[in-house]
């Protein structure tokens, strides 16, 4: 799992069926890298979150039918710039 | 999920028999590298676009057979390229 920030939100109208009508986000690591993941929490923009990678993160969706690769796994309480970067 | 925009179509014709008669893509990473995708949304050159890896990219593809390591699974409705960084809350020291 990685410790990373939403940035924000991501609409796709048109996407395959396996994505269903997920929640995404548009997330950054440390180094400013952009990702996307599903957001089955409701993190909001700014909230550090940690997110799950590979093919556990299609079971962290709660449905493991869903084709993603990258899931919000919860929000972090207390963290800050410093102790990301 | 990572995000691409496509630079256009691919043609193999001589390719395994697992990868189908599926569409191929030729797609680049914010400020990264080529990588070539299965297309099962039906994309155009210029459209930005999310794409998945791991075992997600053999379903979003079709079945869990197929042999994909990069699929695309959704064109992003908006995006300008200068706005995540804008967006952050904190301004960070160039590096």
């Amino acid at each position: 799992m990685m410790i990373q920030r939403v940035v924000r939100d991501l609409v796709t109208t048109k996407r395959v069926w396996g994505l269903q009508a997920r929640k995404l986000r548009v997330v950054e690591d440390a180094k400013g890298n952009l990702d996307v993941a599903v957001d089955p929490v409701g993190a909001k923009v700014g909230d550090f979150v940690i997110t799950i990678g590979y093919s556990a993160a299609r079971i962290a969706t709660g449905n493991p039918a869903v084709t993603t690769d990258l899931t919000i796994g919860g929000i972090i309480d207390d963290w800050s710039e410093d102790r990301w970067r | 999920m990572k995000i691409f925009q496509v630079e256009g179509t691919l043609v193999a014709t001589a390719r395994i028999s697992q990868l189908e008669n599926r569409r191929l893509l030729v797609v680049r990473e914010r400020g990264g590298g080529r990588q070539v995708a299965v297309d099962p949304v039906g994309c155009k050159e210029g459209d930005w676009v999310i794409a998945v890896g791991s075992s997600a990219a053999k379903d979003a593809a079709g079945h869990k057979d197929y042999p994909s390591d990069l699929t695309i699974v959704g064109i992003i409705d908006y995006w300008d390229d200068t706005q995540p960084k804008a967006a952050s809350p904190t301004v960070r020291a160039t590096t």
